[in-house]
């Protein structure tokens, strides 16, 4: 997962086609009227079909997909306004697909690194069926010509290729159409006061001359979803998001860079946060930091380690979660840590995981990772991936497997990416439980245990990367942002730096001994091969028996000559 | 290659300036600059006093202190709004400012500058980025004294690994890294930008519905630009600079397909200083059905057959030909030294090796033509010209440079970095969106002493082509532009591919040909050729010019390196250089055309759905 918001880059605008949002349209009543997006493209869609369904190389399939996407950002900086910006755009994605379910232009050739970008346009935003039709009509040539040529490749590589068994599955699954109106929606906010709002908060990180640089950003997003496809599913809903992130930049005096982020999540504008709670999330952020940079580095460390509920959440995305999306199982230069392993058991017995986006919240806090229909037309499915320990299944789009012939909506994708099977909401529950303090009394026997000095206590992770690849170690490695010595002789808890979380799936999932009686929710973003999509992940704080820690890599720039303006006795007196 | 071009459309805007009339004046001192009475911008004052503390105290112990730092500033106000057939795609409004500190350690001899390698400082903020727009003191001076640090110790690291190149070269370059110039100081008021005068969404809307009437059109696109950029320099030699300008753009691309399949497009393009200079709605759809009914013209032509004889370029297609064939041989400036060869091999991929450096002295064009680069110059025949401005993007103060007198070359435009025939700037140094300055020219002149009437050229066009033996020749009215023309992602690479290496060899696009007929002088419109080995050089094959000079307005490409390359002369206003071509109808002998060769595209299966 990835938490960090961009530096401060001329290319803002364009890592923004990230979309993140929530959806409402699901629980109100459908609009009669058909958007005339919907109308434009349902008059290309049968006129396509029609000539191309019978050309030689003949479609067998076409989908539409407009997102018309409205947002207002708000973004300040060492106590000014960075930017405020306003922008709709609506943009255009069409897939035709020839050839056949079983065997299409898409199909993974080992020769060919896939392409995980997928073409589009921009397109009208004024509701002007035939400029609509055009546009569309446009970029069916496009696609259905380069579907064409991608065909022969296919082909060709068909008869000279070995093919291997998850080689042999469908390329496409067959999916039931479904049809849905929602009322559009949109997004309602001044940006005045925000603008306020973020001079006010990022001047309040600058009164630490431990903060070197912070950023804050509030963004709020109403996006309309339309798509439309040749097996019949038709499709118009809206969702909105607001968001509000807090990110600080650090250097401890041996020149390691240190980091801090925050962020609030909320559907309704009256769930704002308030400044209270705003400025205690910054006291604490500046705290943290503040610590960090005096913290010692700890040594390379092989122990047991406590995870709190956040921290646990992210280690079982990041470990667990992209183990689990199907289209890893079907390449075969993925590791496939998990491929063959239906119905054994690979978690302590009482771990229970599944992957559930048809929640919009969890004892009233928002979920990041819901919605209502994913990014190929099928609804959003809450699927059991783990039951007592035992897999079950994987995350599926429509790239079936041979043991999973269909979708369970968790095709998902960032715009202007290929969707592939995606994390959601990932929610571990467990049957064990114990409350904090039995935790940490608990690690402190099993440092005893082991004759260790300590333990180590994760508060928080920045999710880092996972390995999933055959070429690499089945490893993972994730950084732990704030760490804590505890003690076996009682004394008080220490913050440490400078470690990376490392270690295997397999191995590290079985050492799990307890957890905590209490979920937490984590809201990200999470970047992989079709981009980045907004997820959650739930989990109570686990107990890991063995945890590995190695050395972080750090930067060799030194911090600042100077000291900052502001604390500087000699240019304090220059401030007008 | 391709990936690294088509990045260049991605580059988020950038400026394009037009100087207002304003006074410099040498700094007394370089103490700190006065800010008019009522003006609550703290930027100067920020920089300023930022700019004190490094000078004075910034310092890695046992490492020499910075000799020169420069900091520049750029607030820019952007208004973008994209109709097509008469429907809105996107309306947007923008403010950023953008900082970039440079600073150098060794001396005007040699400095930590002019050196490309691989390796290098890896800083945590770097010494560019997006800072606050409030025009504060306290965000300010923080972001400035971030950036400084990183620059300095990026310098430090240059420094030592350009020393450590230069031990390794048996002859190190004797020209001077860097060239003092006269520190000036220069506050003008700030223009700030008034988006409500008329309703861009309308206008757009409108003028582009004429595109309606014209179904064979496959996509459109009309774009308009209103750029307002206040700019800031300061400087460690006393140099304070604050400017602002303003450019408006409209630049308009159609395509199609021909019968046979071959991809077709037009452009259209007009820029004015101010927004409110730009042409109405109707004025403007009445040039925007021109060029959709140019277009169907050729659609329908016949194709180029491959040629080589004389060719007449029309003066606006002679000024574009001029910008890609000439610029890259106008800096006076030394490359800088590079320890990777991929740098010197891309540039000249690009064509954008000089022919006329070193040679200063010598003949290079015929003994009729005078060329002169004049940024001080403000209309031509009454017409404005937007390539100008009073100081260039280094502090210095724009200079004419007469260049090519009588067919000698005389002088070449410089920047603060000197090259081996010329050591000072001329005040040429031009940069778009804080990028580096390069030398690149402002609003270029070419003439000529035996100018033609019209008719009398076109008597000699068709004379040589007799003379030549051809029924008929060609003549070009105007060339391509793909930077304007490209509507989607792809077509700009296609057409990068389609030149391939032949930039370097002198290939050139024309968009508009005509066969014209020895005996009687009927104009026939031919599709699809492409020039080759149109260089410099080529240029003395001139058998005569119009006495028609006009002005060619076009943006100077700078992303990704193209600026001063063939390929500089292809930008747009959302990231180029706005400069001048003023050039009269020139007649050209001995010009190879290539016919289409290429694979046609195959026609849409499906017909176009209608548009009304």
């Amino acid at each position: 997962m990835n938490r960090q918001p961009r530096y401060k880059s001329v290319a803002t605008g364009l890592a923004l086609l990230a979309a993140a949002w929530t959806c409402l349209a699901a629980n109100r009543p459908p609009e009669p009227a058909t958007p005339a997006v919907l109308t434009a493209m349902q008059d290309e869609l049968d006129r396509s079909m029609a000539v191309l369904s019978k050309a030689d190389p003949a479609a067998y399939f076409i989908s539409y997909t407009v997102a018309d996407r409205q947002y207002i950002q708000v973004s300040g900086s060492n106590g000014a306004l960075l930017s405020s910006t306003q922008n709709r755009a609506r943009w255009l994605e069409v897939q035709t697909r020839v050839g056949s379910y079983q065997l299409d232009n898409t199909h993974k050739l080992p020769d060919r690194p896939p392409s995980w970008t997928s073409p589009g346009n921009t397109v009208a935003l004024d509701d002007d069926i035939p400029v609509l039709r055009r546009e569309i009509w446009r970029e069916t040539d496009r696609q259905y010509r380069a579907a064409s040529q991608a065909l022969i490749k296919v082909k060709t590589s068909q008869q000279v290729q070995v093919q291997t068994a998850e080689g042999a599955a469908p390329d496409f699954s067959r999916e039931q159409p479904h049809t849905f109106i929602g009322p559009r929606v949109q997004i309602h906010v001044d940006p005045k006061p925000w603008e306020e709002r973020v001079r006010k908060y990022t001047a309040a990180f600058s009164k630490s001359p431990s903060v070197l640089n912070s950023i804050v950003t509030f963004t709020a997003l109403g996006m309309n979803q339309y798509q439309a496809n040749t097996e019949g599913t038709k499709l118009a809903f809206g969702q909105v998001h607001y968001r509000l992130e807090l990110y600080v930049q650090s250097k401890a005096p041996d020149g390691m860079d240190i980091t801090r982020y925050s962020n609030f999540d909320w559907l309704d504008p009256k769930n704002a946060p308030d400044d209270r709670t705003v400025f205690q999330s910054i006291q604490k952020l500046i705290q943290e930091t503040q610590e960090l940079d005096n913290a010692p580095l700890v040594d390379p460390y092989a122990g047991p380690a406590l995870l709190t509920g956040r921290a646990a959440a992210v280690f079982f995305h990041e470990v667990f979660g992209h183990r689990a999306e199907g289209f890893r199982q079907k390449d075969i230069t993925e590791g496939q840590t998990f491929t063959s392993k239906i119905g054994e058991k690979i978690l302590p017995d009482f771990i229970s995981i599944k992957d559930d986006p048809t929640e919009a919240s969890l004892g009233g806090q928002m979920l990041l990772g819901h919605y209502a229909y994913d990014d190929e037309g099928v609804p959003a499915q809450d699927v059991e991936l783990v039951d007592h320990g035992v897999l079950k299944t994987f995350l599926m789009s429509r790239s079936p497997l041979n043991a999973i012939p269909h979708s369970n909506g968790h095709g998902r994708r960032q715009l202007g990416y290929v969707p592939v099977a995606r994390q959601g909401n990932l929610i571990v529950s467990s049957s064990k439980t114990m409350t904090d303090a039995q935790l940490r009394m608990r690690l402190i026997e099993l440092v005893k245990q082991e004759h260790l000095p300590y333990g180590l206590l994760i508060d928080d992770i920045e999710g880092g990367f996972t390995f999933t690849g055959r070429a690499q170690p089945q490893a993972f490695q994730v950084t732990p942002l704030v760490v804590y010595r505890v003690f076996a002789d009682g004394r008080p808890d220490q913050m440490v730096r400078g470690v990376n979380i490392v270690g295997t799936p397999l191995v590290s999932l079985t050492k799990i001994v307890a957890t905590g009686d209490k979920e937490e929710i984590f809201n990200g973003y999470c970047g992989a091969e079709s981009g980045s999509v907004p997820v959650a992940a739930v989990a109570p704080a686990i107990l890991i028996s063995e945890m590995e820690f190695a050395k972080k890599e750090t930067s060799t720039d030194r911090p600042p000559i100077l000291p900052p303006p502001a604390h500087d006795p000699e240019a304090r007196e220059q401030q007008p | 290659m391709r990936k690294f071009v088509a990045l260049s459309l991605f580059a988020a805007f950038a400026l394009g300036f037009v100087a207002a009339p304003a006074h410099a004046r040498r700094a007394a001192d370089p103490a700190q600059a006065p800010v008019p009475p009522g003006d609550h911008d703290l930027t100067l004052r920020a920089m300023h006093d930022e700019m004190q503390r490094s000078r004075t105290r910034l310092s890695l112990s046992g490492v020499e202190k910075p000799f020169y730092i420069e900091y520049r500033l750029l607030d820019l106000d952007v208004r973008a709004v994209t109709a097509s057939f008469g429907a809105l795609v996107s309306s947007t409004v923008s403010r950023s400012r953008y900082m970039k500190v440079d600073v150098r350690v060794g001396d005007y001899h040699l400095d930590s500058s002019n050196f490309v390698s691989e390796d290098g400082f890896q800083g945590f903020l770097g010494p560019t980025g997006q800072v606050g727009i409030d025009r504060d003191y306290n965000s300010l001076r923080q972001d400035l004294w971030l950036a400084t640090d990183q620059a300095y110790k990026g310098a430090v690291t240059q420094m030592s690994l350009k020393q450590a190149f230069l031990r390794s070269l048996t002859k190190p370059p004797e020209i001077d890294d860097f060239s003092q110039a006269p520190p000036l100081v220069k506050i003008d008021p700030r223009i700030e930008p008034d988006w409500t005068s008329r309703n861009w969404d309308d206008e757009a809307r409108e003028a582009s519905s004429v595109w309606k009437k014209f179904p064979q059109l496959y996509g459109t696109r009309l774009n308009y630009y209103l750029i307002y950029v206040t700019s800031y320099l300061m400087n460690s030699e006393g140099t304070t600079i604050r400017e602002s300008h303003t450019l408006a753009a409209v630049e308009a691309a159609l395509d199609t397909q021909a019968d046979d399949g071959m991809p077709l497009h037009n452009f259209y393009a007009t820029y004015a200083a101010t927004p409110s200079g730009l042409p109405g709605p109707s004025a403007l759809s009445k040039a925007l059905a021109q060029a959709a009914a140019e277009l169907l013209i050729f659609r329908s032509s016949p194709l180029v057959p491959d040629y080589t004889g004389p060719v007449l370029f029309d003066a606006p297609a002679a000024a574009s030909l001029l910008a890609q064939a000439l610029e890259p041989s106008l800096s006076g400036a030394r490359p800088p030294l590079s320890m990777t060869q991929d740098y010197d091999a891309f540039i000249e991929r690009l064509g954008g090796r000089s022919e006329w450096s070193g040679r200063v002295g010598t003949r290079v064009l015929p003994a009729s033509v005078s060329l002169v680069d004049d940024p001080t110059l403000k209309e031509f025949q009454g017409q404005p010209l937007l390539g100008g401005y009073d100081i260039d993007d280094e502090g210095v103060l724009a200079q004419r440079v007469s260049l090519v007198e009588d067919g000698f070359l005389r002088r070449l435009l410089m920047s603060r970095r000197p090259g081996p025939d010329f050591e000072n700037s001329n005040g040429h140094a031009r940069s778009a969106l804080l990028s580096d300055s390069e030398p690149l020219s402002s609003n270029l002149i070419f003439s000529s002493s035996d100018e033609l009437k019209p008719a009398d050229l076109r008597k000699k066009f068709l004379d040589a082509c007799r003379d030549d033996g051809q029924q008929w020749c060609l003549e070009v009215k105007q060339m391509d532009n793909p930077a304007l023309a490209a509507i989607h992602r792809e077509d700009f690479s296609n057409f990068v591919g389609t030149l391939g290496g032949g930039l370097s060899n002198g290939a050139r696009m024309p968009l508009f040909v005509y066969k014209v007929y020895a005996s009687d002088g009927h104009e026939e419109p031919v599709r699809g050729g492409t020039i080759d080995g149109l260089t410099l050089r080529s240029l003395r094959n001139l058998l005569g010019a119009g006495n028609d000079s006009t002005v060619y307005t076009y943006m100077q490409n700078t992303s990704d390196s193209l600026a001063g390359t063939a390929l500089g002369a292809f930008g747009s206003a959302q990231n180029g250089i706005p400069s001048t071509v003023i050039a009269p109808s020139l007649l050209l002998d001995e010009v190879d055309v290539r016919g289409f060769h290429g694979e046609p595209r195959r026609l849409p299966l499906v017909s176009s759905p209608p548009l009304q």
